[in-house]
């Protein structure tokens, strides 16, 4: 595990050559109490227009208001969030770097897949306000109509209806996981591959595949071209009532889809917990301002209130999750 | 088809809301100057001044991003046509002929024909647009994985008319091109030639790829002139010339057509982009020239047919986008973006509750398109002062600004280390005698041939047959090897033409020499 190269270490002594610097002239209490003296960087690890970069966009003035200092919004998309993650690990742990990111699945994902340099535990969530589900669907006019159907098709044959994916999701797991528990020879179905939620929607609603599995959200704004045929949450969804939930047809275990929000370095969080609490309570106050939850609504953007410690609770499920069905990912 | 009354009410909002006119101007300024210099490129322009769209109010705001958009559309081909580097991937096929002419002294022409091809064509794709923006976002829906390969191999076909004096190292550097199109995490989830770095896990960006490609080898050999035009007569900026060669725009009414309906049916295909129908457009219009031998050599029909695909993409890209809420492009991913920022989804049911609306941005389009002719003029006029600077003033600026544009996409050193690997690349290959366009072309089109070649076989279950199952798939194969047919056979009846014309020349030259040679004998 603990491999440097010449660069780690320097970057490692640098970073820990600036933070020394800092505390040295400033002790602890005292930058907290002059915290926050500048603005802020808002690191979102997705390009311009995403759902974590409006997210951001929408929620800052209110927490902008909270704070008393400007917030500039960072992206730096890439490398499914691990550059900008990496990027955000390494910015002085001083509470003028905050993340908004989807930390499931995308923290798990690339520390299990891409060998990202960093740890599931180094990142601390203030607030995940939005939580999506893995959506299996149709198109709206295709002759499937239950997913009950579509397993008894399965099961007669696995070639008989083609299902569109994205590799390496949530949503991929959800679905071996499925037809696992349903008996069903999963190496023999035809599985189109798709590099992003957008293109498995688009080859859904248009019948390209017979059934996909994508998060369900972003069907949203298609919804009058799909049908839903089961959505892998433990309640019902109330943005998306008519999706008929999984227990319904099939006892099966299941990956929450996405966890979207607020998080820092948990580096922060251990070695300046004063600053951490006056992050918390501004995510807060600003989560419970009846403006910003009226102005977020009206962008299909959430902003539930769950706090930093159930938030952390279900980032760390989710990630024990992944890690434990990460065969079924490769 | 037209709502009468939608349309009635659009007018009303378009004349009610006049203070948002005033951003049409700005905005095109803006895309012009963003898209001309090289590196930036349309979707970057736009995610720079959509957070300032915020403090504008809705209609504003679309209009102003619009614009932009409409301005980026043609700025592109500004540089390529003045000096052999494509500002952004859509102008690549424009450089072509649009060098070759300039390199004539025939500079002012080529801008004018662009930009007239881009305006007129532009307006073309809105009204269409306008007509059928609902089926068309049906039909789009419809368009699977095996139609996007049969797309993406036509795009290959150009290949065909790039011309190089070796034909296995053009073939060499076609398939370079397609392997480096390829470096990354593919759709199904592997990972290729990443070399362990994680900024390659994306593949690598095609934008500082391209620049480094064309602009290194071209850079080079501009370097050992004074200036970028070497006869001293043709560096004039003339008002006249650029009115002429829009006027001759109108000369070539089916160039115009074709390359409108290429752009428009790429445009509109989610996730392709602009950068594709224009090399399609260029290659047909090559392959069904009388004067295909004169392409790549300054034919004015080569600009007109690379603009035409590249302005009517928009107005594909921008169907898809209000009428199902998906990006064609980066560009309208960004303007989506800026709906939903506004509070609105584009999308099924936007069109149905919103039509005046959409009606409204729509013709606001078709307005953009009318005003960015005489700013396009003024934008022309002044760029191509550039002609009369000397080439060591022009050089190193050109290179500066080109690393900055592509170290500001993610502000990271990824984008000009990109660029300068790719120079070293292209300067090798041009040393070499292998044809650099087709290795870029092999960037632009490998990732999309790879994912829909693998999606096909995906879907399928391996079994060819099942493209009889897509008739969209055969029509295309069908076109495309008809159109090839027919080359091939005029190609040959030329041939043949040419090589009776030969010998009857080397009859009567023969004869001639006979009855000169038979006196002196006797």
């Amino acid at each position: 595990m603990t491999h440097f190269t010449r660069r780690d270490v320097f970057k490692i002594s640098a970073g820990g050559v600036a933070v020394a610097s800092g505390m040295v002239a400033m002790p602890s209490i005292l930058r907290a109490a002059t915290y926050p003296s500048r603005p802020i960087n808002v690191i979102v690890p997705f390009a311009t227009g995403g759902y974590n970069d409006r997210l951001s966009r929408a929620f800052i003035p209110y927490l902008e208001q909270e704070l008393g200092q400007p917030l500039v919004i960072v992206n730096k998309p890439g490398a499914g969030t691990q550059l900008g993650n990496s990027y955000a690990l390494n910015q002085p742990a001083d509470g003028y770097s905050i993340l908004c990111t989807s930390a499931a699945p995308y923290i798990p994902l690339t520390v299990l897949l891409q060998n990202a340099p960093y740890k599931i535990e180094d990142f601390s969530m203030i607030n995940l306000p939005s939580r999506d589900y893995t959506l299996a669907a149709t198109s709206s006019g295709g002759p499937v109509k239950t997913f009950a159907e579509v397993i008894d098709k399965l099961k007669k044959d696995p070639t008989s209806l083609s299902i569109g994916v994205q590799p390496a999701s949530a949503d991929y797991a959800n679905m071996v996981l499925a037809f696992q528990a349903a008996g069903i020879d999963a190496s023999k179905l035809r599985i189109v591959t798709y590099d992003g939620g957008g293109p498995a929607r688009n080859a859904t609603a248009g019948a390209q595949v017979d059934v996909g599995f994508v998060g369900g959200e972003g069907f949203l704004p298609l919804k009058s071209k799909v049908r839903p045929l089961a959505i892998f949450a433990a309640e019902k969804v109330d943005w998306y009532p008519d999706a008929p939930l999984i227990g319904a047809t099939l006892k099966t275990d299941f990956v929450e889809g996405s966890q979207r929000g607020w998080a820092v370095s948990t580096k922060l969080k251990n070695e300046q917990p004063e600053i951490f609490k006056i992050i918390v309570a501004a995510v807060e106050k600003a989560s419970k301002n009846p403006k910003a939850i009226e102005a977020l609504k009206l962008q299909e953007l959430a902003t539930t209130w769950y706090g930093p410690d159930a938030s952390n609770k279900a980032y760390l499920d989710n990630a024990a999750k992944m890690a434990k069905y990460v065969d079924l990912l490769k | 088809m037209i709502d009468v009354s939608a349309f009635n009410e659009a007018l009303g909002i378009m004349f009610s809301s006049v203070g948002s006119w005033g951003w049409i101007v700005p905005g095109l300024i803006v895309g012009l100057v963003f898209s001309a210099i090289p590196g930036i490129s349309i979707t970057m322009a736009m995610a720079i001044v959509l957070p300032m769209s915020l403090y504008m109010d809705f209609f504003s705001a679309i209009v102003f991003l619009t614009s932009v958009y409409t301005g980026a559309g043609f700025g592109g081909s500004v540089p390529a046509i003045l000096m052999n580097i494509p500002g952004s991937p859509s102008s690549f096929a424009t450089t072509f002929d649009g060098y070759a002419m300039s390199q004539k002294g025939e500079h002012n022409e080529a801008l004018g024909y662009a930009l007239f091809a881009s305006t007129l064509c532009g307006i073309a794709g809105y009204v269409l647009l306008l007509l059928v923006i609902e089926p068309l976002a049906d039909i789009v829906l419809r368009i699977g994985p095996v139609e996007m390969f049969a797309v993406a191999i036509w795009g290959m076909m150009l290949l065909g008319s790039l011309g190089s004096t070796y034909i296995s190292r053009g073939l060499l550097a076609a398939a370079l091109g397609i392997l480096l199109g390829t470096v990354g995490m593919n759709t199904a989830g592997f990972t290729r030639g990443t070399l362990g770095l994680p900024v390659l896990l994306d593949g690598i960006a095609p934008i500082p790829a391209m620049i480094g490609l064309l602009a290194a080898s071209q850079l080079l050999s501009l370097a050992s002139r004074d200036y970028i035009i070497e006869a001293e007569g043709s560096r004039e900026v003339s008002l006249r010339k650029i009115l002429k060669g829009c006027w001759g725009t109108l000369k070539y009414p089916g160039v115009l057509l074709r390359g409108s309906i290429i752009g428009i049916i790429i445009g509109a295909v989610p996730g392709v982009g602009s950068s594709i129908g224009n090399l399609i457009a260029y290659a047909e219009t090559k392959r069904t020239a009388k004067d295909s031998a004169t392409f790549g050599k300054g034919n004015p029909k080569g600009v007109i047919a690379a603009e035409s695909a590249v302005a009517s993409g928009e107005g594909g890209s921008m169907a898809t986008m209000l009428a199902l809420g998906i990006p064609g492009g980066g560009a309208t991913a960004i303007l989506i973006a800026a709906f939903m920022m506004h509070n609105i989804v584009p999308g099924p049911s936007f069109i149905e509750t919103q039509k005046p609306m959409v009606y409204a941005i729509i013709l606001n389009n078709i307005v953009q398109a009318i005003v960015l002719l005489a700013v396009g003029i003024g934008f022309i006029y002044v760029a191509s002062n550039i002609m009369k600077v000397r080439t060591r003033y022009v050089l190193p600026a050109i290179l500066v600004i080109a690393t900055l544009g592509t170290f500001a996409v993610t502000g990271e050193a990824a984008g000009p280390i990109t660029l300068f690997v790719f120079a070293l690349l292209g300067y090798a290959l041009n040393r070499y005698q292998y044809p650099v366009s087709a290795v870029v072309v092999g960037i632009l089109l490998g990732r999309m041939l790879e994912t829909e070649f693998l999606r096909s076989y995906q879907l399928s279950g391996g079994n060819p047959l099942y493209v009889l199952e897509r008739p969209g798939a055969m029509a295309i194969f069908a076109v495309m090897f008809i159109s090839l047919g027919m080359t091939a056979w005029g190609k040959r009846k030329q041939n043949r033409a040419e090589a009776a014309e030969a010998l009857a020349l080397r009859q009567i030259q023969e004869e001639t020499r006979a009855a000169h040679t038979t006196p002196s004998k006797g």
